[in-house]
């Protein structure tokens, strides 16, 4: 398991990650998630020894990573898929973890099946690999080693739909086994479905930690989206209780709970072919719990924001 | 749960280290398995080849000797072994792998340590590779007439040949280890070994007092008595590599070290 202990990293006056803490269970996918510059990364890379805190302690089952022996044996990391040398090929990369980590050869073929990268796609370069491809590659690079905790920053960046559905696969399959997974994201979706648990950083900072239901827990929903077969009878409907609909798209966005619309809709035998809460979702939380650390002002972008509903 | 330790702690005591000569064996392999590696080296040998054919043609008959031959790997090597050097290591930085280098091995003393070990060994394999290449080269000076004789100069061989290109990887080191990216440390290392002895020589030519300080302070100055007859350093000239390799190697690598040890891989 990981333990964050009152981590704080300082760039002179910049504080990227303040006083986080938090903890990884084996068994389990633990997200980490927040908005670009939260201090994913850094918080990542005080992990596994590459930048030192400027005050409190990662250990990984108990120990710091820099006292780990054959580190690669026991956490697998994936920090930036396109940090190896441009000029080796894949299966040269792969070659050079299992040499350093003492381990058969036949692992990296083995590890290449598993990301499904075929032998002629682990002969080129790096350079000429796309991000997918790189992506893959430094999966099979985390996973060389068998290791029994794994720390992943943005790992599903650069994934086609299937991939992302491999890897999500991969990973809840490594956490069933009684291993340790910490992934990184920037998109709640990618999170939401892979992961246990949550941790939501923004400005350096932990806003929200728990499972999915823990931190929807306590949500109101106050506006429903809904479409009909009839879109006109049931805006009547509601407008005749004193509930205001307003057209949206092929339905109707609603000024109340999705149990007030499905109720009007039974007593005026109106059927529904889509009905849900438009506010108090994971992403509405997301956004209103980073919001001061959000670099895009919500309101005035409703691109960043579909609901359009965060202020 | 549980925030206690005891039940989720991982006992590691049955894992090995990565030994040093693991290390040391991976650190050569990367600096041979890219393009840029493996070529420069085969380039370096191709290159005193050419030197050796073409040596054979123009060369005066009494001049084939294997000691002349062995000379021309000592200064071809000299300007290009460190630039394999500058590759290996700045490349963690350049090409970023050192964020893969040093999370499989957080000790990073230790990979400073298995990259000296795999710059010596590369170093030393390719001047056997030249000395093979220089008995060619006379065989060859034979073959073109020459009049030759197979003496070779223990100093020759000990300074010209070993120790200034052993000085010369270090100075690869340093610089690399201190500059910490590709481009930069090899315009560096040019401007160290062409640079700044023709500037001391400048001087030198226009300054009495210069001349006798030079040697002093500049650490190529320092070093010719090691790469010329009758390579024997006199006592004086010992003082001076001292001196000036303490300024331009000794002092550099220290500071490189340092800074390797402690800089952010991103």
């Amino acid at each position: 398991m990981i333990k964050v202990e009152g981590l704080t990293r300082k760039y002179g006056a910049f504080t990227a990650v303040d006083d986080v803490s938090f903890v990884c269970q084996p068994g389990r996918v633990t997200g980490f998630l927040g908005p670009n510059g939260a201090g994913k990364t850094t918080t990542m890379r005080v992990m596994v020894g590459l930048t030192p805190p400027t005050q409190g302690r990662v250990t990984i089952g108990g120990h710091l990573y820099k006292d780990i022996p054959n580190p690669g044996r026991h956490v697998g990391v994936l920090l930036d898929a396109s940090a190896q040398h441009a000029g080796r090929t894949g299966r040269e990369i792969l070659t050079i973890g299992a040499q350093t980590m003492g381990l058969p050869l036949s692992r990296v073929d083995e590890m290449l099946d598993l990301v499904s990268l075929d032998r002629t796609e682990a002969t080129r370069r790096l350079r000429n690999y796309s991000l997918g491809m790189k992506q893959r590659l430094g999966i099979a690079h985390a996973l060389l080693g068998d290791p029994s905790v794994l720390i992943l920053d943005e790992p599903a960046n650069g994934l086609d739909p299937a991939g992302i559905r491999w890897m999500r696969g991969l990973l809840k399959s490594y956490a069933d086994r009684g291993g340790t997974v910490l992934l990184s994201s920037h998109l709640l979706n990618e999170v939401e479905q892979i992961a246990d648990e949550m941790i939501l950083i923004g400005r350096g900072r932990i806003v929200a930690e728990g499972t999915k239901d823990q931190l929807l827990a306590g949500a109101e929903h106050k506006t429903s989206l809904v479409t009909a077969l009839d879109n006109e009878l049931l805006s009547k409907a509601l407008q005749e209780k004193g509930i205001t609909a307003t057209p949206a798209g092929s339905g109707l966005r609603v000024d109340a709970p999705p149990v007030e619309v499905g109720r009007t809709s039974v007593e005026h035998g109106i059927v529904l072919t889509d009905l849900r809460a438009a506010d108090g979702g994971l992403e509405e939380l997301f956004l209103t719990l980073t919001e001061d650390s959000q670099r895009d002002e919500l309101p005035g972008q409703p691109t960043t924001a579909p609901e359009g509903t965060a202020a | 749960m549980s925030a206690t330790a005891a039940p989720t702690a991982i006992d590691f005591s049955s894992t090995q280290h990565v030994p040093m000569s693991r290390l040391a064996r991976v650190e050569i392999r990367k600096a041979l398995d890219t393009r840029a590696g493996r070529w420069l080296i085969i380039g370096i040998l191709g290159l005193v080849v050419l030197i050796e054919v073409i040596y054979s043609f123009a060369a005066d008959n009494s001049d084939k000797n294997l000691q002349d031959y062995i000379q021309i790997p000592g200064f071809t090597l000299g300007y290009f072994l460190p630039i394999v050097i500058i590759m290996l290591v700045t490349s963690e930085a350049s090409q970023r792998n050192g964020l893969v280098t040093f999370t499989l091995e957080p000790r990073r003393s230790r990979i400073v340590l298995a990259k000296f070990i795999a710059g010596v060994t590369l170093a030393l394999s390719v001047m056997v590779l030249a000395v093979i290449l220089a008995v060619l080269g006379t065989l060859l000076g034979i073959a073109t007439g020459g009049d030759v004789s197979w003496h070779l100069d223990g100093g020759l061989v000990f300074y010209a040949l070993f120790l200034s290109n052993m000085i010369g990887i270090f100075i690869g080191f340093a610089l690399s280890m201190l500059i910490m990216n590709t481009a930069g440390a090899i315009v560096a290392y040019f401007a160290y070994t062409l640079i700044l002895p023709s500037a001391v020589g400048i001087l030198s030519a226009i300054s009495d007092t210069f001349e006798k300080i030079g040697p002093w302070i500049e650490f190529n100055t320092a070093q010719s008595p090691l790469v010329s007859s009758p390579y024997s350093p006199t006592g004086e000239e010992w003082a001076q590599i001292v001196v000036a390799g303490a300024i331009w190697l000794v002092l550099p690598l220290v500071l490189g070290i340092g800074r390797l040890l402690r800089i952010e891989f991103k």
